[in-house]
């Protein structure tokens, strides 16, 4: 029903590309593995799993599901959109520290 | 980009030298338009009745059905308001009903004319019906998908009746389904009733995802050669954005009612607190409630603009076909609509200010709601100005749009009020709610649908409705529901709260009583004025005037069909090519009042047509 | 992939490119198939879905005053007499990101019409996901057998329970529907239905390499939720 004009020679990728990420993903995954297992703590730990965690969300999103190909017209809807979620995360982490807060301030403290 | 994009100031489609010739020096190029890059859309034709009726996959069908069955159960919606308006004006002769009625009546009330009415109507009925029509597609780009999303919302509607008679019947936590009481025993269907209101709301949402991508890649993917997006008519802009604000807020409202269910079903403490019940501690806790109110909210808001978009740009469409005039600043309504829907998602906690959330979120969200009334201001503004200097039809399309206006200024200006925290502490969960959100997302695309059933009618069914019968319904209509909503604001402000069966010994029992019965007494009519528009359409199918093409003189693309009603696959041999927007009305030297997006420049080259 | 050609339309590079693709008519997403847009916005849309999820769960977690059980002794093994934490979790995540690595070279071979390749590199990563599904059911009935229920647990904060059970089961429902639709790809790949563009089942729409692709979108999107619950749910 919707076929997009066919183009006679569709352009793939060389496989090396998709190996290198592969073998990138193993890497970056053993390495956040690695943080658990030295159980690093506090903002380090943080840091590391928010790093590792981007690092391989991004790859997979650019080269596995092509979107460094795609035109940016794509890439620009897909992105935007997350900006709300970035604010719904920053607010409920203020709402979660309030919700400490009231607990131990009636419950623990006693008001 | 700037210069490409700015350019919209009045030009000579050809300089006078050209023009002053016998029309053979206009230059065939300034019809070029470049030719399809997407080939011809394959269609499945059905042949029996049950695939050209029943399982169709013509997006005018699904359209149609979508509209029958939203207005189905919208009628429900009607008669449990006045179950509840019968409580509230005359409790003596409403004894049949406990409060438990009362709440669930509240609550399927609200619920279903928010999401199974207006949500269905305006996305799935005209969304289906006038996106392929307008942008000069054949069909919706899946209409296998088109037609699943159709039967999804059909079970769900199902469910959601169901539960009327299923043990403890549906629920009553109110349309909000605050937990912990919403399944709490006590609370009426706190089992079985908000068990299907959970069900019946991941249905629709499945249902609805469904539909929307369909509406999002056919107006994304599938326009026709030469219609780029800022030559779409506005209907299809704001039926295009309130889509996407659904597919980026029902995800909240299917997490909030999973974790609901799980809470209701396993025991799990999502939402549930640690509750003492008659002594004793119930098996729940450590859950956060107002997690689900930043769930539902987060969803709840932007489905607010959900129904008012496509309302904002249908209005647009009526009055400037009505007042043959364009549209005032097209590219400003555009942008306004994308902006309202970008902000809607960063305004969601205005509805929690009395919930005891995070105290600074007041001034987070009262800012963000006042900036969102900027862009929302600047369409009214465009509207009037719109019908500033036109020449006015005022039939009965036009009288709901300026009905449409008013009412939308009202409950607007009531909208500030609330969105203000030290205004809203006092007013809310009083009457003065109830009138405001009405008012704004009640009333206002009430009156947007009734305009566009009339302006649309002919393009369905290839008949007038009655004008006569029209009239009445209208200022039955704008009268009466002036009369249930604006006492309603009083009532607000003498602090009657909402939601309660009955004013029991509170001063409210005598001063309001007299209001309440004048409330009662007009919604009555207003309800039972809305079945003049049935049987105006029963008998417009019967006996209406013929309306032939393009009735009103429009144009933009639905009206120009080689046949009307148009058939499946819409435009017969050939696209149509669209060469201008939609909105080229009264245009100075042109030979009629209107322009149609398919006429090419070459025709109207002595005329001073803006450019696009 | 890169930018296909169409008559009467120059490309643009960049953030230039993006405006006049954007104003231009009949389409916005240049080149794009019908059916990969609409799985992209369907992904946007689940992206919603699983970040409402894991807010909530971080609000749950964070508000909780009960203890959080710590994740990497909840799920250690014990194997061969020492205590691996997360080692299932870190086999899981092996798992996964194989498959995903067999579906992108799947979606190459694909384009190049290459239908043997193609089938079996789908049949490898249908493998995967099985694979992943069943290590999840033996982590979920350890975890049952241990003692958690999604309305308690032995190890803490009741809502351990309940956002794992739902969290994983959310995401292994996606992965079990998406190893259905692989072993149904694998099977039109090798009947050659993409080849000769034979008509889909339900949609009647013509086959076409390009819905491998769009599968595969899917798969690594699935693979994307797993970096994150991999992140927030088993290393926070």
């Amino acid at each position: 029903m919707s076929e997009i004009k066919k183009q006679e020679q569709t352009t793939t990728h060389k496989i090396g590309i998709y190996l290198w990420i592969w073998g990138l993903l193993f890497v970056l995954s053993f390495f956040s593995y690695m943080v658990d297992w030295y159980q690093f703590q506090g903002l380090l730990r943080w840091s590391l799993i928010l790093l590792f965690m981007f690092l391989k969300a991004g790859l997979i999103m650019a080269f596995f599901m092509h979107l460094f190909w795609e035109r940016y017209a794509l890439v620009n809807v897909l992105l935007w959109p997350m900006t709300a979620i970035g604010c719904f995360i920053f607010l409920m982490v203020a709402e979660f520290e309030y919700t400490v807060f009231t607990r131990l301030f009636y419950f623990v403290v006693g008001g | 980009m700037s210069e490409d994009y700015n350019d919209n100031k009045t030009i000579q489609a050809q300089s006078s030298e050209t023009i002053s010739g016998s029309g053979s020096g206009v230059s065939p190029d300034i019809d070029y338009v470049r030719p399809a890059e997407i080939p011809e859309q394959d269609l499945y034709h059905g042949h029996s009745f049950i695939t050209k009726w029943v399982f169709c996959q013509d997006a005018k069908v699904i359209g149609v059905q979508y509209f029958l069955l939203a207005t189905f159960t919208g009628i429900i919606g009607l008669i449990l308001s006045w179950l509840m308006r019968l409580q509230l004006g005359f409790p003596e002769l409403a004894s049949f009903m406990t409060a438990e009625h009362y709440y669930q009546f509240v609550t399927m009330h609200g619920m279903i004319m928010v999401v199974y009415f207006l949500t269905a109507l305006f996305l799935g009925g005209f969304g289906n019906f006038l996106i392929p029509l307008m942008v000069g597609a054949r069909d919706m780009v899946f209409p296998y998908l088109n037609m699943v999303s159709f039967w999804m919302f059909f079970i769900a509607v199902g469910v959601l009746l169901a539960s009327f008679f299923v043990p403890g019947g549906p629920t009553g936590s109110g349309w909000t389904l605050y937990p912990p009481q919403a399944i709490l025993e006590g609370t009426p269907g706190s089992g079985m009733g908000i068990m299907l209101m959970c069900i019946s709301l991941i249905l629709f949402v499945a249902g609805f995802t469904m539909g929307g991508l369909n509406y999002l890649i056919t107006v994304l993917q599938a326009r026709t050669r030469g219609m780029t997006l800022m030559r779409m008519p506005l209907t299809v802009w704001g039926i295009f954005t309130a889509t996407v604000l659904a597919m980026l807020a029902f995800p909240a409202l299917l997490v909030g009612a999973l974790m609901m269910s799980l809470d209701n079903i396993l025991g799990t403490s999502f939402f549930m607190p640690t509750i003492l019940k008659a002594g004793e501690v119930l098996e729940y806790g450590g859950g956060s409630p107002i997690l689900f109110q930043h769930l539902f909210w987060f969803f709840g808001h932007p489905e607010v603009y959900i129904v008012a978009l496509p309302a904002f740009g249908i209005i647009s469409d009526l009055i400037s076909v009505h007042a043959r005039k364009n549209i005032f600043g097209y590219r400003m309504m555009v942008w306004a609509i994308v902006g309202i829907g970008a902000l809607s998602f960063f305004v969601w906690a205005h509805h929690m200010y009395v919930s005891g959330m995070n105290p600074w979120f007041g001034f987070f969200f009262a800012t963000t709601t006042l900036i969102i009334a900027v862009p929302t201001a600047m369409k009214v503004y465009n509207w009037i100005l719109t019908l500033w200097r036109g020449n006015i039809r005022l039939n009965t399309v036009m009288l709901w749009c300026l009905g449409f206006i008013v009412t939308f200024v009202n409950g607007g200006i009531t909208g500030i009020f609330l969105g203000n925290v030290t205004v809203d502490v006092p007013l809310s969960d009083t009457y003065f709610v109830i009138a405001h959100f009405h008012m704004v997302m009640g009333i206002a695309p009430l009156m947007v649908i009734m305009g566009a059933v009339y302006h649309w009618f002919p393009l369905v069914a290839g008949r007038f409705l009655d004008e006569k019968l029209g009239k009445w319904h209208f200022w039955l209509t704008f009268l009466g529901a002036y009369s249930i909503y604006f006492p309603m604001h009083y009532l607000g402000f003498i602090g009657v709260p909402r939601r309660y069966f009955e004013m029991y010994d509170s001063p409210y029992m005598t001063s309001a009583v007299g209001m309440n019965e004048f409330i009662s007494m007009a919604a009555f009519i207003v309800g039972a004025a809305q079945f003049i528009l049935i049987y105006n359409i029963i008998r417009a199918l019967k006996i209406g005037k013929p309306s032939g093409h393009n009735p009103w003189k429009a144009c933009s693309l639905e009206w120009l069909t080689p046949s009307v009603p148009p058939e499946h696959g819409n435009w017969g041999e050939r696209l149509p090519v669209v060469h201008r927007w939609a909105y080229d009305y009264s245009v100075p030297g042109a030979k009629e009042d209107f322009i149609t997006q398919t006429t090419p420049p070459s025709d109207v080259a002595n005329t001073e047509v803006e450019k696009t | 992939m890169s930018d296909p050609k169409i008559e009467g339309y120059e490309f643009k590079p960049g953030f230039k490119g993006m405006a006049q693709d954007t104003g231009s008519d009949q389409t916005m997403f240049k080149g794009v198939h019908w059916g990969k847009a609409m799985m992209w916005i369907f992904l946007l849309s689940d992206t919603f879905i699983f970040s409402c999820f894991l807010i909530s769960y971080m609000k749950g977690r964070g508000s909780t005053l009960i203890d959080w059980p710590n994740p990497s002794e909840v799920f250690g093994l014990h194997v061969f007499g020492v205590d691996v934490p997360l080692l299932l979790i870190a086999i899981m995540t092996f798992v996964l990101i194989t498959s995903s690595g067999t579906m992108a070279l799947a979606v190459k071979y694909g384009y190049e019409k290459n239908k043997k390749m193609c089938g079996w590199l789908i049949l490898a990563t249908a493998i995967g996901g099985l694979t992943f599904v069943g290590m999840q059911a033996f982590e979920w009935s350890k975890l049952i057998h241990e003692g958690v229920r999604p309305w308690e647990n032995p190890f803490g904060a009741p809502q351990f329970g309940s956002f794992f059970f739902m969290i994983t089961g959310f995401h292994g429902t996606h992965v079990s529907i998406g190893v259905i639709f692989l072993f149904i790809y694998a099977y039109k790949t090798f009947k050659g239905h993409y080849d000769e563009g034979k008509r889909g089942w339900f949609t009647s729409i013509k086959g076409d390499y390009v819905e491998i692709e769009i599968l595969g979108l899917y798969w690594h999107f699935v693979d994307l939720v797993w970096v994150f619950i991999f992140a927030f749910f088993y290393l926070w």
